[in-house]
């Protein structure tokens, strides 16, 4: 038996200590791990740390095991279902056109049907780990978007699981349309059966797990995910898909916590390993065949996400920023084009579309926290009526609110002193509430009529002020919170 | 809890809680990760609407900064 741990050991090292120095220029680390395996591998020039890497595969293998099984234990099941039809719709929207317009870019690069199918993906579904870390370091977790943005790759993750169950049978070399719908229903299928037992078998596998031993936990946990993976990929459902769907089915039982501790640092250490195999398939020379692709794929992926953004914006009623910023922030392509890359290449597919990904992922990995960290230059072009047709509003200034509504603020002043509709029924109030968007006063809900929340459902308008004299209180009944006045907005 | 806390759900990271503290706009926001960590958020009334200071906490370092805060009494 002979393993090349030096060898290894270089490429692991060369990984962190490049990873580590783009943390400092705050880049993402999944790019640079890949980066390390194409500057050591066989396939360019200059040293070579691992001649044979396909002695990396298990290890690799396993790294994507986990990097999934992880996705799925930690997916907030109750927080996506919890958060309402807007956020699926925006997030059906930035998955359409995103998917839509790689689907056109693989068709139009014309290196087949397959390939177009794996761009899609590739250039479609962002990385939300590095989508993440830019909303911490950026200092928007406060922000008015960042629920939405962090829904909206919360979904795309979702999402990737029926994309795979979709892809896997396509890549697997139907040889007519009859067998590749059977595998397609299979695929589906199992998808189906795994879901069932995520919802209603969650029980009996947490008692096949729950010991008070963390060491036998992580050894009955990891075989289970492993045995689960190499099944699906046996039936054709590929082993990414069973370990996302192993993780959503132990993240239901009572050991939980303890498998998101033990899983993080494995996931850690071997989905850097696959990044880094990846990496060593890739030949440095293969760039200039695929720069002219890639750098079109980077401008399309630039367009959508922006018009993704704006349509986001329009349904959540943000103003520039919030649209500049969902659309800017989202831009990070890792581990999961990385993963349909990997596939591509397994299945044989067109040798170009490694060099492809690879460039791909290396330019937006520099390019997406730049864009990011300027979106304010892009919210200053964004016409009002791209937004709000019918608002005139704060610009910049409603961002790091809780309330999101700020902006549909036209009016502040008025000098009613009745409202108007029980002076017409020739009934009384106890106060009067204005409404901030149209001006409409009406009576307070203490009052027998409650003309303001009356107003609210009929014209759908959020925001009221108080008219009470000193009481200087706003209240927007879509977030059902007490707001504060948006800075610079003084009413004097 | 309750009354001047607004709660948001930061799906797949945490959760956010608001805290008003004064009419100009003053606040802290705390987010509190899965993982564990808190991020504290000040806003300062006037000028821009970017946070005035971010402060990173670990579990351990939040639970003493929320003793102190709280009033507990605290003894080295």
């Amino acid at each position: 038996m002979h393993a090349n741990l030096i060898g290894l050991g270089a490429l692991i090292l060369v990984a962190g200590l490049l990873a580590r120095f783009g943390r400092r220029m705050g880049l993402p680390t999944v790019p640079f791990f890949m980066l390390a395996g194409i500057l050591l591998g066989p396939s360019t020039g200059g040293p070579v740390a691992f001649e044979h890497p396909e002695d990396l595969d298990i290890l690799a293998v396993f790294g994507l095991v986990v990097l999934l099984f992880h996705l799925g234990l930690e997916f907030p099941v109750e927080q996506v279902l919890g958060s309402g039809k807007r956020l699926f719709i925006a997030a059906g929207c930035y998955i359409g056109i995103n998917i839509g317009a790689g689907l056109a870019l693989g068709f139009a690069l014309g290196w087949g049907a397959k390939e177009a199918f794996v761009i899609a993906g590739a250039v479609g579904i962002s990385s939300s780990a590095i989508a993440t870390k830019l909303l911490i370091e950026m200092r928007r977790l406060a922000n008015a978007e960042t629920p939405v943005i962090l829904g909206i790759i919360v979904i795309e993750d979702l999402f990737l699981a029926l994309y795979l169950a979709l892809l896997s049978p396509i890549l697997s070399g139907a040889s007519s349309a009859g067998e590749l719908i059977l595998r397609i229903g299979i695929s589906f299928g199992y998808l189906a059966l795994l879901f069932a037992v995520a919802r209603w078998g969650a029980k009996w596998i947490g008692k096949l797990l729950d010991t008070r031993d963390d060491e036998l936990v992580a050894i009955i946990m990891i075989g289970l995910v492993v045995l689960v993976a190499g099944i699906s990929a046996d039936i054709g459902v590929s082993d990414a898909i069973g370990a996302l769907m192993i993780g959503l089915v132990v993240a239901r039982t009572s050991i939980r916590e303890r498998a998101e501790r033990i899983a993080v640092p494995l996931r850690d250490v071997f989905a850097a390993i696959f990044f880094i195999a990846f990496g060593t398939s890739i030949d440095v020379g293969a760039a200039g065949l695929v720069i002219v692709p890639v750098l079109i794929a980077v401008a399309v992926t630039i367009v959508t996400n922006v018009t993704a953004g704006l349509i986001t914006a329009r349904l959540f009623g943000l103003n520039q920023r919030g649209a500049a910023n969902v659309g800017l922030t989202v831009l990070g392509r890792g581990e999961f084009s990385l993963i349909l890359a990997t596939l591509a290449i397994g299945a044989g597919l067109d040798e170009r579309i490694g060099p492809f990904i690879a460039l791909y992922v290396l330019i937006l990995a520099v390019l997406a926290p730049i864009l990011a960290s300027n979106s304010k230059y892009l919210a200053r072009i964004i016409p009002d009526r791209i937004l709000h047709d019918r608002w005139r509003y704060v610009r910049e200034e409603t961002i790091s609110t809780a309330c999101t509504h700020l902006d549909r603020i036209n009016i502040t002043e008025t000098d009613e002193e009745a409202c108007a509709e029980c002076v017409e029924l020739g009934d009384t109030w106890v106060q009067l509430r204005m409404c901030l968007s149209c001006g409409a006063v009406g009576c307070c809900d203490d009052s027998k009529n409650k003309h303001a929340t009356a107003h609210y459902h009929d014209s759908r308008h959020p925001l009221i002020r108080s008219l009470q004299e000193g009481d200087g209180w706003q209240y927007c009944y879509e977030d059902k919170t007490l707001v504060r006045e948006p800075a610079g907005s003084g009413r004097s | 809890m309750g009354k001047g806390v607004h709660i948001q759900e930061l799906p797949g990271l945490g959760t956010r809680y608001d805290v008003d503290l004064r009419s100009g706009g003053e606040r802290v926001s705390i987010v509190v990760s899965r993982d564990g960590k808190r991020h504290l958020y000040v806003f300062t009334s006037g000028g821009t609407d970017d946070p005035a200071a971010v402060v990173e906490m670990t579990e351990d370092q939040a639970r003493k900064v929320g003793a102190v805060l709280a009033g507990t009494f605290f003894v080295d």
